[in-house]
């Protein structure tokens, strides 16, 4: 199993439009394998954030945890990454 | 990855929570409604503000997300749907219009829809609506539906769009004098007719689409083939080919999944378009304005008298504070929209599991909604109407100041969102 390193990042509480900008912030920042995993309770989030991150060459899985608590689990996109932006 | 022993009760135990918000929510809602029996308006008032209030909450729908994403990242999804909602509702407007003035006299304009006067102000009042609404993380609409939510940092939103109307009210004389005073009004119907004025406005809201895919274009933003994204909760499998897993997914569809941004905005649209044919337009920004001078009124032996908004009583539209409206337990029909908006929001996100108390970690998120807030409540009250009324209902009532005020609202999101990524 590869141990992946993960950056982790809790935006729960944030107003708009933070959750979104916070999780943009960390897919520009993220180096090689990191994975990305964004703790959020916004619900805009779960589709802006997906949105921003399949535009910028990441998968996306969202998991529920708990009433109004979802984590978005954020990897690099295996698919060829010739002239995405 | 493995589940931790605790979930299954964990899970139990936040169905049970939900069952109860819900069942609160639900329950109240009727409770009030047969709380105001016997007066019809208030009833009808109530209701649509329940919808408004779903739909707003189910639908993510806010138009400072409409706005501000445009600048932040090169998206119109959201306001592909307020698009949508003003195409639906212009033509419902339009019925309302010749149905209550079948042949208007020159010079004369509709009072019950959102004719207001059109200058300077309209376009600064949307630049400070926008600006406000950008800093607070939601237009008024959108504040009062995060309130429903349990956002706490709308509740200080809120408070900064009163102290808003109070400055506005201090300082109205000058706005009148300067600009309000000498504002035309411009209603499409005069002089194209009814029929041209719908076409026009229509046609206007078909350019301003393409300018969106134009925009998005030149971002350079991809579509299509980025919606496969697993959809959170259930599995995600395929529909059930049994009629009782078709409804299943439709309820679901409805009560539990967010709905698509442009049903939502078309079904806003839609309700609009009903209520001014039983009522009025829809808009918030009255109401909220009538409670600030209720407060202000019952303090008014510490505080310097509230100045009235003079030559107000000549128009229209959902500003309307000279109107001494009846009031039942206390409340002006027009105050029951902006409560069921509320209530209606906290129904939608109780049956969901979306409800919870959000409080910012960062205190300065206070003081930001606050400052958004003020600057809304400003606005609002200069143009006579929020994102609702001077824009949403004013589009489709086929008169210009809708469109002013809207160049304002995309110049203050602009410089808001410049604003937003600098205070991080």
């Amino acid at each position: 199993m590869t141990t992946q390193k993960v950056i982790r990042v809790d935006v729960r509480g944030e107003i708009c439009p933070y959750p979104m900008l916070r999780a943009v912030e960390a897919m520009t920042k993220a180096q090689g394998e990191e994975g990305i995993e964004v703790l959020t309770d916004h619900p805009p989030a779960l589709l802006t954030i997906p949105n921003e991150a399949v535009k910028r060459g990441w998968d996306v899985s969202i998991q529920r945890l708990g009433p109004s608590e979802w984590k978005i689990a954020l990897t690099k996109s295996r698919v060829a990454e010739g002239g995405q932006r | 990855m493995g589940s931790a022993t605790g979930t299954v009760p964990r899970q139990a135990l936040g169905l049970a929570r939900r069952g109860l918000l819900a069942g609160l929510a639900i329950t109240g809602a009727i409770v009030v409604f047969f709380l105001f029996s016997g007066h019809p308006k208030w009833q009808l008032l109530w209701a649509f503000g329940l919808l408004f209030g779903y739909i707003l909450q189910r639908g993510r729908f806010c138009f400072a997300s409409a706005f501000r994403d445009l600048f932040l990242m090169g998206e119109s999804r959201v306001m592909r749907g307020v698009l949508a909602g003003m195409a639906v509702a212009t033509p419902l407007f339009t019925v309302a219009m010749v149905l209550l003035h079948p042949t208007p006299l020159p010079g004369r304009y509709p009072p019950e829809v959102n004719v207001l006067p059109l200058g300077p102000h309209t376009f600064l009042a949307g630049v400070l609506f926008a600006l406000g609404m950008t800093l607070a993380g939601g237009c008024i609409s959108g504040t009062l539906y995060r309130i429903g939510e349990g956002y706490t940092a709308s509740l200080v939103a809120l408070l900064g769009v009163f102290i808003g109307f109070v400055l506005l009210a201090f300082t109205w004389g000058f706005w009148w004098q300067t600009s309000v005073a000498y504002a035309p009004l411009v209603w499409f119907p005069q002089p194209l007719g009814y029929t041209g004025g719908m076409l026009l406005t229509l046609g206007l809201l078909g350019l301003a689409l393409l300018g969106l895919l134009w925009w998005e274009h030149r971002h350079r933003t991809p579509r299509g083939g980025v919606w496969a994204v697993p959809s959170e909760g259930e599995g995600g499998q395929g529909t059930p080919p049994t009629l009782g897993g078709q409804v299943r997914t439709l309820l679901g569809a409805v009560f539990l999944r967010p709905w698509p941004v442009v049903v939502a905005g078309a079904a806003l649209g839609f309700l609009n378009g009903v209520l001014l044919l039983l009522h009025r337009p829809w808009g918030v920004t009255g109401p909220l304005y009538g409670w600030m001078e209720a407060v202000w009124g019952r303090l008014g032996v510490f505080l310097v008298p509230l100045p009235p908004l003079m030559g107000l009583d000549q128009f229209g539209g959902a500003c309307n504070p000279a109107l001494a409206a009846p009031r039942v337990f206390g409340l002006a029909h027009n105050d029951m929209v902006v409560l069921g908006v509320v209530a209606g929001s906290f129904t939608a996100a109780a049956i969901a599991g979306e409800f919870k108390v959000r409080v910012p970690r960062q205190r300065r998120r206070y003081l930001q909604s606050l400052v958004g807030g003020v600057l809304m409540g400003y606005g609002a009250a200069l143009a006579l109407g929020c994102t609702l009324g001077a824009f949403f209902s004013a589009i489709p009532s086929l008169a210009l100041n809708g469109w002013l005020f809207a160049f304002g609202l995309l110049g203050g999101s602009f410089l808001g969102a410049r604003i937003l990524r600098k205070l991080g």
